[in-house]
């Protein structure tokens, strides 16, 4: 009996000092991001920190995951009903998350900032065709041809491409096949198996060489023109040259030191400092898309990130409370928590015009400050509903023109239908 | 009489209520225990295949609600099989990986049995060696096999080459993808239907081989006459189970090429994964869930006629 009354007085103590804890912190939120390195786990939680002990009464929980599982994991935890209050998500998805409900819409004083400090284009690039905004940009990504100096100096160069008859014949000069036939150094490698790494180097080559991935309404897919067979002729020509080759990683074997030329993303700054293969400060270069036949100026495509709240949330006013927190400046020219982490941890160019005059020193490298340049011209990614679909389908094609398994005019012509087809649909689901 | 009436008017579903009182509390017992596992089967069973089989006649993307998911019809069913290259690419893939892996499990799963059950040394230490990459998680194995079969720094590359045979590209090449996951996935699960085939042939009594080598028989013959008639049992199984596990792979492709190159190893499953959380397909997913549940399904049939009925027979 003494036992029993124990035990309930022990239970009775222990919910209470739990209804004590939970008082105290009476608002939880998760936040889902894909940035799960241990230093960049380590960065996000010292921003985490520091809000809560700002607003002891809120706690926030952080989830993240690879990139590869993100879209599935708000997908999936939005079906099962226990979706996170503050996503950082690829803003190619909006326009799919905003037709199904998924996001809040932000309350107007964060529109305001963000207006105020955001450049034209990259609001766009987080905003729906309506002109809706629906978050805060965090990273935007220009492509850039990045280079080994020494492998091209080996081969007998001392500049990087400026138009393709220069990339074809680098790229060839550098590659080095065995006896056997095993590729021990490679011209230009790509990235076989990832839609972005595919794709986002095809539109920035496409763009050089004066094509379009959709129409300006985005209501049909324009990748299928002259300028676009030509780019997708290049791939195959480089194959053919043996300038590039699918079964080399330009993403694993660039930092190893054995791949002569890719094109890439700022970000990749901490990989590319971090490498063995490959010394930053004196090795790797930075350079302009080289220019197609039919281009006349070096272009590219950037893309972007954005922090945005689920319209499930029960937490929606301190959600957004916590991602303004995050992005806004807290002391003049201090720049914002996540600009810091942006430019110190990724190497990723920050949204906010106070963030990249804060940072402008760490963005002043020679390899973050080319990518500065371009996102000046860089052609933004163009947001569509089904967008997701068709940059897999063409990452398909082109990967088929890789293997000698299609051309580029039979491929180029099958993804074109396809697209129309899907850009077709969601337009008529809108219609419904 | 009135009990005779009484028990014919009783639906023929209905229990027997029993008389006594103890009788009737454990019978009730009885069935709030059999309850549970029922409502579990048909809460988690059968409701998700009811349900997927209503999506597959809906267009849904899994983030707006079900009950705002647009009536499609069979559209699903009809894209898939007449407009998709995709899923008929990978309906053809997931055949040829079935057909090849059946066939080789079932016959070298045989044949290291036959090997394992003669009079061989060290028969343990071969017998564990078979069934070793059966333990081993498939995963892990597949991201051995991707570095093992790389085009420029495998191993088996490298020792082809050492025999002056050319270099293969093997997992990225478009040929060969298909048919080097089919090896791989022969190596994991060979040892599995060895140790069932040895099962099978222990259970054959040694007393036919003796009656069948006083009738002068040869080795060929007791294994044509005796050993497979009697293994019959357990080579259905070992088909229908195979087929079954081949015709929906889905990790060992997902961690080794992805379907590349260019979809030329995509399987029904993988495609229908990225259909539905790559591209929130929902309802396309799951039609093509029911495609391959009603192919698997025919072929079952005919794989259990066309061996349980000799089997019976021998």
């Amino acid at each position: 009996m003494r036992t029993q009354r124990m035990l309930t007085g022990l239970l009775l103590c222990l919910l209470l000092i739990m209804g004590a804890a939970a008082a105290a912190q009476d608002t939880t939120l998760t936040m889902l991001t894909h940035w799960g390195t241990e230093g960049q786990l380590a960065a996000q939680q010292a921003i985490i920190d520091a809000y809560m002990e700002a607003n002891p009464e809120v706690a926030i929980e952080l989830v993240t995951v690879d990139f590869g599982e993100l879209r599935t994991k708000i997908i999936t935890g939005r079906t099962a009903g226990i979706s996170a209050d503050v996503y950082h998500f690829y803003h190619l998805w909006l326009p799919d998350f905003v037709n199904a409900g998924v996001l809040a819409e932000p309350p107007q004083d964060s529109l305001t900032y963000i207006n105020d400090n955001v450049a034209q284009g990259t609001i766009d690039a987080v905003s729906t065709s309506d002109g809706q905004t629906w978050g805060y940009p965090t990273e935007v990504n220009p492509y850039l041809l990045v280079y080994n100096k020494r492998l091209l100096a080996e081969a007998g160069y001392d500049a990087p491409p400026a138009n393709w008859e220069e990339l074809k014949e680098i790229a060839a000069a550098i590659t080095q096949v065995d006896d056997t036939g095993a590729i021990s150094q490679l011209g230009l490698g790509v990235m076989a198996g990832w839609d972005s790494g595919i794709v986002h180097p095809f539109s920035a080559l496409l763009f050089s060489n004066g094509g379009a991935y959709l129409s300006e309404d985005r209501t049909i897919a324009e990748f299928n023109s002259a300028e676009g067979v030509e780019t997708l002729q290049l791939y195959a020509d480089l194959v053919a040259n043996g300038g590039t080759d699918a079964s080399i990683s330009g993403l694993g074997d660039f930092p190893s030191g054995t791949v002569g030329m890719v094109i890439m993303a700022p970000w990749w700054r901490a990989t590319l400092r971090a490498a063995e293969g490959i010394d930053f400060d004196t090795e790797v270069g930075v350079a302009e898309i080289p220019v197609g036949p039919s281009g006349d100026a070096p272009s590219s495509i950037a893309y972007t990130w954005l922090f945005a709240v689920d319209s499930n949330s029960p937490n929606k006013p301190a959600a957004w409370d916590f991602i303004h927190w995050m992005n806004a400046e807290q002391e003049a020219g201090a720049g914002s928590a996540i600009g810091d982490f942006l430019v110190n941890a990724l190497g990723a160019i920050p949204s906010f015009n106070h963030d990249q005059a804060a940072f402008a020193e760490s963005m002043s490298d020679h390899y973050v400050s080319a990518f500065v340049a371009a996102s000046a011209y860089a052609q933004p990614e163009q947001i569509v509903a089904g967008g997701q679909e068709i940059k897999t389908l063409l990452q398909v094609e082109i990967e088929a023109v890789l293997a000698g398994m299609t051309n580029p005019e039979e491929a180029l012509a099958s993804v074109e239908m396809q697209a129309n087809a899907i850009l077709e649909e969601h337009r008529m689901m809108a219609e419904e | 009489m009135q009990a005779r009436l009484s028990r014919r008017r009783r639906a023929w579903w209905l229990p027997e209520i029993p008389k006594s009182a103890l009788m009737r509390r454990r019978m009730l017992w009885a069935y709030a225990f059999v309850a549970a596992p029922v409502v579990a089967l048909l809460v988690f069973l059968l409701g998700p295949i009811l349900f997927s089989g209503w999506v597959s006649l809906h267009r849904w993307d899994m983030l707006s609600p079900v009950s705002e998911m647009p009536w499609r019809g069979l559209s699903n069913y009809r894209y898939l099989l007449t407009k998709d290259p995709v899923f008929l690419k990978s309906l053809g893939n997931t055949f040829f990986f079935a057909i090849g892996g059946v066939g080789a499990n079932t016959i070298l799963g045989l044949g290291f049995a036959l090997l394992l059950n003669s009079r061989i040394r060290g028969r343990a230490i071969w017998r564990v060696l078979y069934f070793m990459p059966v333990i081993t998680a498939p995963l892990a194995l597949a991201v051995m096999f991707a570095f093992i079969f790389d085009r420029n720094y495998g191993l088996v590359n490298n020792v082809i080459t050492a025999i002056g045979l050319p270099r293969q590209p093997f997992l990225s090449g478009p040929n060969q993808a298909l048919l080097t996951l089919v090896f791989i996935a022969v190596y994991q699960f060979v040892g599995y239907y060895i140790v069932l085939f040895l099962a099978g042939l222990q259970g054959i009594p040694q007393d036919y081989y003796d009656a069948a080598q006083v009738d002068g028989a040869g080795k060929l013959q007791e294994f044509r006459y005796i050993t497979l008639p009697l293994l019959r049992p357990v080579m259905l199984f070992v088909v229908v189970t195979n087929t079954i596990g081949a015709l929906q792979v889905f990790d060992l492709v997902f961690a080794t090429t992805g379907g590349a190159p260019a979809n030329s190893s995509m399987t029904v499953v993988l495609h229908m994964y990225n259909t539905a959380f790559k591209f929130s397909r929902m309802g396309r997913a799951s039609a093509m869930a029911f495609i391959l549940f009603g192919i698997i399904l025919l072929i079952t049939i005919v794989q259990v006629r066309l061996l349980r009925d000799r089997a019976y027979q021998d």
